[in-house]
């Protein structure tokens, strides 16, 4: 990867994370937040591959968690594992047609479900809370409401798409 | 090592998940939330309930570790054990000793054997109890079994005691039952013999012999044995009388000392009398 290419990516990524810890908030519904951060996990994975997608996961979660504080390492193993999974459908060839169709919501969805099984299932631990309402409530809801989100890149990339295909 | 890297380099994915996850389970054991106490309690029984299972396979070296143990602390209680029973057996010892003391009329001096020799013809046992506990020469050494022997030298801790199984030894004795006078002596052997008993005179096996008021370096009472043997000697005019000692010389730890000192005016007469 590009030194350009890096810091570009970089800044989305600081500037995600500051969407995702202050702004997001501000469109929950339910007091159910979408995940910003899976839908560009897997946007790495399906770019860059799974090595790339499952360190930035760790890096991205680990971050999540010293700016929350609450629980640290928690976001940094349920990120890492998404990425690692999510890099399990890196195509080189296919790449930009993933990203710009409905696979990238369905791989979105897989994606979000893994890391809120993981997530839930060790945060509802020494709780109250049972585990299969917890999920449901929460990671399911979160899961539907990044998938849904997942579409607003949809249409970024096959604009994009189309864009380079009319200038060849 | 070419071949491992090679391993490594084929499933790096997979070595790369396991490294990161590690981390993450690392920081998350950091804290210390409810969550982690439960996973931490969880983890604890999974692992107690493998371990339970597995512990039919033997684990060699802990076994090893386990025997090593086991033979020390054997050792250790087969020491102690030996100490109790050498504490019981003393215990038994001196609660004879005491017995005897209490009931004997004269002042005793306590003195445990360091030191005998018994297959010598002029046996003698060594006592830790010299002058300065009390100790003279003449005095006799007694158990409460019976007669042990004389004190034959001193020193201010040790003294050395002639005992009964001593070519030298002599006291004047009688028989319990019939009142029979005669000298105790040893030649050598098992037996003490009692000598100077005429042939005519009433000895039985069986009968004790005692110290007799003849003697004036033994209070008279004190018992010497039991007769083992009578034999008419042809040609002789005194019986072959075998003593079977009362105290058991090989098994003599604990002795007592009595404070008897021979009666210096009885002595003195008996001398001007024999001149």
């Amino acid at each position: 990867m590009k030194t350009s290419l890096s810091i570009r990516y970089a800044v989305i990524t600081v500037i995600l994370i500051l969407i995702q810890t202050t702004f997001l908030r501000f469109i929950s519904v339910g007091g159910v937040t979408p995940d910003a951060i899976v839908l560009w996990l897997v946007y790495l994975a399906l770019r860059f591959g799974q090595i790339h997608a499952t360190v930035a996961g760790f890096v991205l979660g680990l971050t999540l968690d010293v700016i929350g504080g609450d629980f640290i390492g928690l976001s940094a193993l349920s990120k890492t594992v998404s990425g690692f999974v999510a890099g399990y459908f890196y195509n080189e060839e296919k790449m930009e047609q993933t990203l710009a169709s409905y696979r990238y919501t369905v791989l979105t969805m897989l994606v979000s479900m893994v890391h809120n099984v993981i997530y839930f299932s060790i945060f509802v631990q020494g709780s109250e809370m049972p585990f299969w309402r917890t999920l449901f409530l929460y990671g399911m809801t979160t899961t539907a409401y990044t998938s849904v989100l997942s579409f607003l890149p949809i249409f970024g990339f096959s604009r994009a798409r189309g864009d380079r295909v009319l200038l060849r | 090592m070419r071949r491992l890297f090679l391993i490594v380099q084929q499933f790096r994915e997979y070595f790369l998940l396991a490294l990161l996850v590690v981390a993450s389970v690392a920081f998350m054991a950091e804290n210390d939330n409810q969550q982690i106490r439960r996973i931490r309690a969880i983890g604890i029984a999974v692992v107690g309930r493998v371990q339970e299972t597995l512990s039919f396979v033997p684990n060699f070296f802990q076994i090893q570790r386990e025997n090593e143990v086991l033979r020390q602390v054997n050792l250790n209680l087969a020491d102690e054990v030996n100490q109790l029973r050498e504490a019981r057996l003393e215990n038994l010892r001196l609660r004879r000793l005491l017995g005897f003391k209490e009931t004997t009329r004269y002042e005793v001096i306590p003195a445990k054997v360091v030191g005998k020799s018994l297959y010598l013809l002029r046996n003698t046992i060594t006592l830790h109890a010299g002058e300065k506990d009390g100790v003279r020469v003449g005095m006799p050494i007694v158990t409460d079994a019976g007669l042990v022997g004389k004190i034959l030298a001193t020193s201010p801790a040790y003294s050395i005691g002639q005992i009964v199984l001593n070519r030298d030894f002599r006291a004047s004795a009688k028989i319990q039952r019939s009142r029979v006078d005669g000298i105790i002596a040893w030649e050598g052997g098992r037996y003490s013999l009692m000598k100077n008993v005429p042939k005519t005179l009433d000895v039985k096996v069986g009968d004790i012999a005692e110290t007799s008021e003849y003697s004036n370096t033994y209070p008279p009472g004190l018992r010497i044995g039991v007769v083992a043997s009578v034999t008419q000697q042809p040609g002789s005019l005194f019986q072959r009388i075998e003593i079977e000692n009362a105290v058991d010389f090989t098994a003599l730890e604990e002795v007592f000392v009595m404070k008897f000192q021979p009666d210096s005016a009885r002595m003195q007469l008996e001398l001007r009398a024999r001149r």
